[in-house]
């Protein structure tokens, strides 16, 4: 199926309409996140994160490869986002959408280019030998907000993975087994979150603004702007797609909503992964095991 | 050869869904259809049939490819596809997470249990007429004709050849796939094996490595998934 089917200008109006008077369809406020939930994997570095009936798994891997020639001293570090019909039937196999290009340089965005994951630390060898990690999300139901879904899979995923321990000496590197040494958690630098707010036109021109809007939702907005904040308030990127002009100071509302939406979300995936941590550590051997000091 | 945990319709957005654990693979699948299919695949006598085996850890490359058309010459034998004429039914495989110990050299059949077994889960979640249910299991044998029970792979050196089997409910061959070098008494011995742990044996000659903790068979346990799923769909009636 090359498309998603659209939804009937009734039920466009029926959801602008009830969008003027103040009411989302699903009673939701407007900026309200729906319900999100994560869960992890027995291994580490696999984070399922469900945001209403949106559904995405981000799963970590790394090898150990040669550094780009340029970049001596960073390890490598990808994110890949498939969008399979397992999500959709509007999903294609081998033929990129705009959606799919879209979601996979936002990530890149926010993620990547912000400097989330201190890529120096993946180093082992400078030139020689660095860790290449490999994130893969796997958007599995599709039901709107799914780079505020994948941007929570993802760095859940990164917090909760443990890379291999590594020695070296000399020229001679030794990358331990998880079973010989524990493995050591990433460092990663800041947390950021996107939050995306869906434009829709009020009444005599006024303006609103959707947090997490649904897939139906999406279909009937006339723009959309991605914000990226960390829970210290910083903003790290801002995207807006969609032809309708949007107002300087309600973007700086947005930015305002965003960061006190961030410091809930990452509470959020702090706690559950503290509830993991404690799930793992039975007997209370990980404080013996970690290589890591107190800071 | 064990089923560890299958559930049927845990999706929200495709027509029907799967999560099926089969030795140590975890695979979700999706189902959608029938739906309008490309002008070019379209078959004008009966549905045709997209699978789409992605892996856990990168994209796709010729094992998933190879491992799409097992599958879809086994699954046009199973849905009823002169029902649906000129239609598409899309089957999404999505494997999510693989056993820590592989078998050395990694057997790319190891997974074909668990997609097969979501694959037909997912249909009968989609409500797509099928001929017949079949069950898959894998099976290995050392050189000296030793079966090895696939979850205890640990002593991979010594392993021969890996095979993998699916029954019908009748107790038909479906599919057999073997890859190693073996003789026609180990395949033989194999083919037996594979057919008590899918169909079952009310005998007391079986080894210690086909039976189950809860002592029954592949079928058995899949006709309770689908069970468990039919009552819940159900409970509007019979409360």
């Amino acid at each position: 199926m090359p498309r998603e089917a659209e939804i009937s200008s009734n039920e466009r109006e029926f959801i602008q309409q009830a969008l003027h008077e103040g009411i989302r369809i699903d009673g939701r406020a407007f900026d309200e996140f729906r319900p999100l939930n994560l869960s992890f994997g027995d291994e580490y570095g696999v984070a399922d994160a469900q945001l209403g009936k949106t559904r995405v798994v981000a799963k970590i891997s790394s090898e150990v490869t040669i550094p780009f020639p340029d970049r001596k001293f960073d390890g490598v570090f990808t994110i890949t986002t498939e969008l399979a019909p397992i999500a959709s039937a509007s999903f294609e196999v081998g033929r990129p959408t705009e959606q799919e290009s879209l979601l996979s340089r936002l990530l890149e965005k926010a993620i990547r280019r912000s400097n989330a994951l201190d890529t120096e630390s993946l180093c082992i060898v400078a030139g020689s030998k660095c860790f290449a990690l490999r994130a893969d999300i796997h958007v599995l139901d599709f039901d709107g907000g799914l780079v505020d879904t994948c941007c929570v899979a993802l760095l859940a995923a990164l917090r909760h993975y443990k890379r291999p321990d590594v020695s070296v000496n000399g020229e001679d590197v030794k990358i331990w087994d998880v079973r010989e040494r524990e493995p050591v958690p990433l460092s990663i630098l800041h947390y950021p979150f996107c939050v995306t707010f869906s434009h829709f036109r009020g009444v005599e021109g006024s303006e609103l603004m959707l947090i997490d809007a649904n897939a139906a939702e999406e279909q009937c907005r006339e723009g959309e702007v991605v914000m990226t904040v960390n829970k210290y308030g910083e903003l790290c990127q801002i995207a807006k797609y969609g032809g309708a002009t949007v107002d300087a100071m309600a973007l700086l509302n947005c930015a305002r909503l965003a960061a006190e939406k961030v410091k809930v979300l990452d509470r959020f995936v702090t706690t559950k992964l503290d509830q993991d941590a404690k799930k793992r550590d039975i007997g209370g051997l990980m404080a013996e095991l970690k290589a890591e000091n107190e800071r | 050869m064990t089923v560890k945990d299958a559930s049927l319709s845990t999706l929200q957005r495709a027509d029907g869904s799967a999560k099926c654990e089969h030795d140590g693979y975890c695979v979700i699948g999706a189902v959608n259809g029938p739906i309008e299919v490309m002008r070019r695949d379209e078959l004008p006598e009966e549905a045709a049939i997209e699978i789409n085996v992605r892996p856990a850890v990168g994209v796709g490359s010729p094992t998933e490819r190879h491992l799409e058309t097992l599958l879809q010459s086994t699954l046009r034998r199973i849905i009823r596809v002169e029902t649906y004429p000129r239609t598409l039914i899309q089957i999404t495989l999505q494997v999510l997470s693989v056993p820590d110990v592989k078998p050395t050299p990694v057997s790319f059949l190891a997974v074909l249990p668990a997609l097969l077994q979501t694959s037909l889960l997912a249909l009968l979640s989609a409500s797509i007429p099928l001929t017949t249910t079949y069950t898959a299991t894998a099976c290995a044998a050392t050189s000296s004709g030793d079966l090895i029970s696939t979850m205890s792979l640990t002593s991979a050196a010594t392993l021969a050849s890996f095979h993998v089997f699916a029954f019908t409910a009748q107790g038909d061959l479906l599919l057999a796939e073997s890859e190693g070098s073996f003789d026609i008494g180990i395949w033989n011995k194999v083919y037996l094996t594979a057919e008590e742990i899918c169909r079952g044996k009310p005998t007391d000659a079986v080894e210690d490595i086909i039976m189950d903790q809860q002592g029954n068979s592949l079928q058995e346990r899949l006709q309770a998934a689908v069970q468990s799923k039919v009552e819940a769909d159900r409970r509007w009636k019979s409360s």
